[in-house]
């Protein structure tokens, strides 16, 4: 039961980080990336619900209130002040040719993977590819966009995807304690990434990064 | 205790400047950590060299003879960066372009920045060296945009957002290598000491996976080939005091980081891995340096172009891996350390006086700011290896022990590289210092200022190393030597 | 070939060309009630098939006979795939016809015939309802091979009576990535065949947003009939083979009256349902820009595509 529960919230994890890579608009992204947090939150509680630790059963909490509140809540706001311009426009990659970008980097990341699943073949290290997968999608999103949330989207799922790598291969006692520094370092860079988003604002008028083009040889 | 003032005494720095804004009392408070810092390095260098390593009672700090020299390193770099601050801030405020409440920002950074990048060098558990290099990423962000023209602005989004990438996949590599010593007998968690003696029993497989993400997320913050793309920009849009300490020491303890995983690499995948990973990553770096410095129109740019090139040459000393080809790398991370730090508090000054950093827009600096213009052209001779100076002992040292390993492709391609950069950074030096005067000076004040003195004294450590090393073969060899791996 | 498979080979496509006008109709009422229409009754279908039954057949001037044979191979391959895939009976008449490429490659056949048919006609509309059928068709195809496919690594064949077979026996099956992607994946994949929102409006008049309808223009008379009532025919098959993959309880096991009788009554109600839904949902989405809909296809494609991957790691 347990596997089924675990492979349900790798799978969700799978079919958000695409619907990143898929739509255009920033709102919906936003709510997209939300719903991820809230998946690998149920990934840590089902890993805590096997070992029956309490302490995962805090972190998984914790997982839940960061990435599907507090974040998003953030991005949403460095939204607000955006105006009229919502939507990505013009990704470097248009959006078919990502999706089947990302069907590959699916391949490459289980090519990878596998020496990961054959050290400790059992039911939650043979979900690692899927948290590797979530780490190319999003170094990909990060690569491609134009929009400067969209990049701080991007890095956010590659965070999710480490997360996940590292829960799931983690044997007990690990846990609270990469949680925790992972946890801050996403929370200070994305506090850090907010304050520049304003300034960029204040400064070129737009989040384009396309603006971006004073500094180059 | 001694593991704790390196990082504890720029902490207390950064509260003083918090607490009391800049003043006249506080002028010289970060001066004074870096010097205090310094001083605990020289001492930890002393003890480590006649007693072995020093661990601090939780475990959780370790310095070693590499730990300490890299201390060494940061404390040099940091006493002439923070002791060229206040004349720079004092000209920018005159001029209207920061305030004291900046200077004071300004000064808080900078201390935490000294702060986690000895807890880097110091820390004794992989995990946090990473903790301490994301630091140095999120401390260092705001002072790179801390001007607030569109440049600083773009410059700093770009850093921010290429270094977390990087250090994000640095992140899934110490989970994959925690991993994987999670499941050898014998090791448990990520202390290096521990990793380096039981990675011969490390899955190969899932440790060249971990190797290749650690060495490409510390090499982002250090400023190698391919996640590079960020340092031209911030070294270039940041402050000078800043640039200094960046290009400095900063690329230094990432690739320090870089060392600490080589060691495990070496001694669960043999020595062939990490080497052909690292030198076609220097390589790399060095052809993309020379290739962008040959028609470079800003001289700061120029100085960060120069930056990936050295820490690519640092980086090739590290794949050789020879004790030689290693304690040249140390050398040449010092010497380097201190030129660069020389050179860019100069390019301040410059572009304090003539309000441009386009090479073009400088003209006749010797015959118009003599002490400047000759600390600033004796930087960009050390800078290209020439004697006196260490980085003439450290090239040849790396180059000596290509040689010998066996390397004799890459290192004549390296070498030819060097050359290159070497003449276009002269070139470009001279276009600046030589010829008639350019007609406009932005800034009147040819005054006599404390900065050339702080670059005179790093000049002349630079000089005083080429020629005799003092108590540093010692150091060096015995920093050099858990690094080599003999297999 | 057992009895059941016997038993439902006749029943099947009997039930599948008798109902699938009705299916239609029944699409086309939940539509204009929630339109605020009274609409034109369940059976309005099959009324107009008899109508169009006593009208003349006009064949265009410069048309070969590709135009002639082509509503005949689309209805004859549309047969064949209902007599074949499991349906009503768990077990199919022809069991190695019953196999996933077989079907598809089936499938495809009729609409390349159409497209042909399109084609022939010679005018600037047909070209261009065919042209336009060929580029969904060429990104649809493969999402529709590797959903199914997906969902057959797991039980070691592409037989789609195992594979229905299987799921009777492990009904957790269903609720894992792998089925759920590729349940998401052939969603995407049916509307886009059968022309429905928002790839394709059905009930459009501007020939310019017409691309199933384009093809047809034109037919009249008994070979329209036939066009309409294959098309009817493969509706019912995809959404019947939906169902049947992902919730095949209720279909027949054994060959008895009784058996068939519910096998009859589950699919009619799952069809049923998943049609209305189909027609409630065509009421709130607008149809997207021909250009939009390869982001739509491409994006079905990766969820499939993770659907396989899926099915390979995630146990």
């Amino acid at each position: 039961m347990h596997v089924q529960l675990l492979d349900l919230a790798c799978g969700a994890l799978l079919l958000t980080a695409v619907l990143v890579l898929w739509r255009r608009e920033l709102a919906v992204i936003i709510r997209v990336f939300a719903l991820q947090g809230a998946a690998l939150a149920v990934l840590v509680g089902v890993l805590a619900a096997h070992e029956g630790s309490a302490e995962l059963w805090a972190v998984a909490a914790g997982v839940l209130v960061l990435r599907a509140g507090v974040l998003p809540h953030l991005l949403r706001r460095a939204l607000a002040g955006a105006g009229e311009s919502r939507r990505e426009t013009r990704p470097l990659v248009n959006v078919s040719a990502s999706l089947l970008a990302a069907a590959a980097l699916t391949l490459l990341a289980y090519a990878v993977s596998r020496p990961l699943v054959e050290l400790a073949p059992s039911a939650a290290t043979q979900a690692v590819p899927v948290g590797v997968t979530v780490v190319l999608i999003g170094f990909f999103v990060l690569v491609t966009r134009r929009r400067a949330l969209s990049q701080l989207v991007g890095f956010l799922l590659m965070d999710n995807g480490i997360t996940a790598v590292g829960f799931l291969t983690t044997t007990t006692g690990a846990g609270l304690v990469v949680e925790l520094g992972v946890s801050l370092d996403v929370l200070l860079a994305v506090l850090v990434m907010q304050v520049l988003t304003t300034r960029m604002r204040e400064t070129f008028g737009d989040t384009d990064l396309d603006e971006l083009r004073e500094l180059r040889d | 205790m001694t593991l704790l003032v390196p990082v504890g005494v720029p902490v207390l720095g950064a509260l003083v400047h918090l607490l009391f804004g800049r003043r006249r009392a506080t002028t010289w408070a970060g001066a004074a950590s870096a010097g205090a810092v310094l001083a605990t390095a020289i001492a930890l260098a002393v003890r480590v060299s006649r007693s072995g390593p020093v661990t601090a009672p939780a475990g959780l700090l370790r310095a070693d003879a590499l730990s300490a020299f890299m201390l060494l390193v940061i404390g040099a770099v940091g006493l002439i960066a923070t002791a060229a601050t206040p004349a720079y801030f004092r000209a920018e405020i005159a001029a209207g372009r920061a305030t004291t409440r900046t200077a004071a920002r300004h000064g808080v950074l900078v201390q935490l920045f000294l702060a986690t990048m000895a807890l880097a060098v110091l820390a004794a558990n992989l995990g946090v060296v990473w903790v301490a290099v994301e630091a140095t990423t999120i401390v260092t962000a705001f002072l790179v945009g801390q001007r607030r023209t569109r440049a600083s602005v773009e410059a700093a989004w770009k850093y921010v957002v290429i270094c977390s990438a990087g250090i994000a996949l640095a992140l899934l590599g110490t989970i994959v290598l925690n991993f994987a010593a999670a499941h050898t007998p014998g090791t448990a968690g990520l202390d290096l000491v521990t990793l380096s003696a039981q990675a011969h029993g490390l899955d190969p497989g899932v440790t060249r996976i971990a190797i290749v993400l650690l060495v490409l997320g510390f090499g982002t913050k250090a400023g190698l080939a391919p996640l590079h793309a960020w340092l031209p920009d911030a070294h270039s849009q940041a402050p000078a005091p800043v640039s200094a300490l960046m290009s400095g020491v900063l690329l230094s303890v990432a690739l320090y980081a870089v060392l600490r995983v080589k060691v495990i690499s070496d001694a669960a995948l043999g020595t062939g891995f990490a080497r052909t990973l690292l030198t076609v990553m220097a390589l790399a770096s060095l052809a993309l340096a020379a290739s962008l410095l040959i028609g470079q129109r800003d001289y700061k740019r120029m100085l960060a172009y120069s930056s990936i090139e050295h820490l690519g040459l640092v980086a090739f000393g590290a794949a050789i891996g020879s004790p030689l080809a290693l304690t040249a790398a140390l050398l040449h991370v010092l010497g380097h350390g201190l030129a660069k730090a020389v050179l860019f508090l100069g390019a301040g000054r410059v572009l304090q006086l003539t309000g441009t950093s386009r090479i073009d827009g400088v003209r006749g600096l010797l015959s118009r700011h003599p002490a400047l213009a000759t600390t600033f052209g004796a930087g960009v001779l050390a800078l290209a290896g020439l004697p006196p100076f260490s980085l003439f002992a450290s090239e040849l040292g790396l180059v000596r022990a290509g040689f010998g390993a066996g390397l004799g492709l890459a290192t004549s391609a390296a070498l030819l590289l060097v050359l290159v950069i070497a003449a276009a950074l002269i070139n470009g030096t001279s276009r600046m210092l030589l010829g008639p005067p350019s007609t406009e000076d932005v800034s009147g004040t040819a005054a006599a200022s404390p900065v050339p003195i702080a670059l005179a004294c790093g000049l002349l450590a630079c000089a005083v190393l080429g020629v005799a090393a003092g108590g540093l073969p010692a150091l060096l060899d015995l920093a050099a030597q858990p690094l080599v791996v003999t297999r | 070939m057992s009895a059941l498979g016997l038993v439902g080979g006749v029943v099947q496509p009997v039930l599948i060309v008798t109902g699938s006008p009705l299916l239609v109709g029944l699409m086309r009422q939940v539509r204009a009630r929630l339109e605020g229409r009274a609409g034109a009754g369940v059976g309005q279908p099959w009324r107009d098939l008899r109508k169009l039954m006593r009208k003349e057949r006009i064949t265009p001037r410069g048309t070969s006979e590709v135009f002639r044979f082509a509503p005949l191979v689309l209805v004859a391959t549309t047969l064949v795939v209902a007599v074949v895939v499991p349906f009503v009976a768990a077990e199919s008449a022809v069991d190695p016809a019953a196999d996933l490429f077989a079907v598809v490659a089936l499938l495809a056949l009729g609409a390349v015939a159409l497209a042909l048919a399109g084609l022939d006609t010679g005018t600037a509309f047909g070209g261009m309802g065919a042209s336009r059928e060929m580029t969904i068709l060429a990104l649809v195809e493969p999402t529709l091979l590797v959903a199914i496919f997906a969902l057959s690594v797991r039980v070691g064949s592409t037989n789609l009576g195992a594979i229905v077979s299987s799921t009777l026996h492990d009904p957790s099956r269903v609720i894992s990535p792998v089925s759920l992607l590729a349940a998401v994946a052939l969603v995407v994949v049916i509307v886009a065949e059968t022309g429905r929102i928002p790839v394709d409006n059905p009930s459009t008049h501007l020939e310019l947003t017409m691309v199933h309808e384009a093809m047809v223009l034109e037919y009249a008379g008994p070979d329209l009939a036939l066009v309409e009532l294959a098309s009817a025919m493969r509706l019912s098959v995809f959404l019947g083979l939906l169902a049947n993959l992902f919730a095949p309880w209720g279909i027949a096991a054994e060959a008895t009256p009784l058996a068939l009788l519910i096998g009859v009554l589950a699919l009619v109600v799952k069809v049923g349902v998943l049609g209305g839904l189909l027609a409630a949902a065509e009421v709130f989405v607008a149809k997207l820009r021909l250009f939009r809909v390869p982001e739509l296809l491409a994006g079905s494609f990766l969820l499939a595509l993770l659907a396989v991957a899926a099915s390979f790691f995630l146990a």
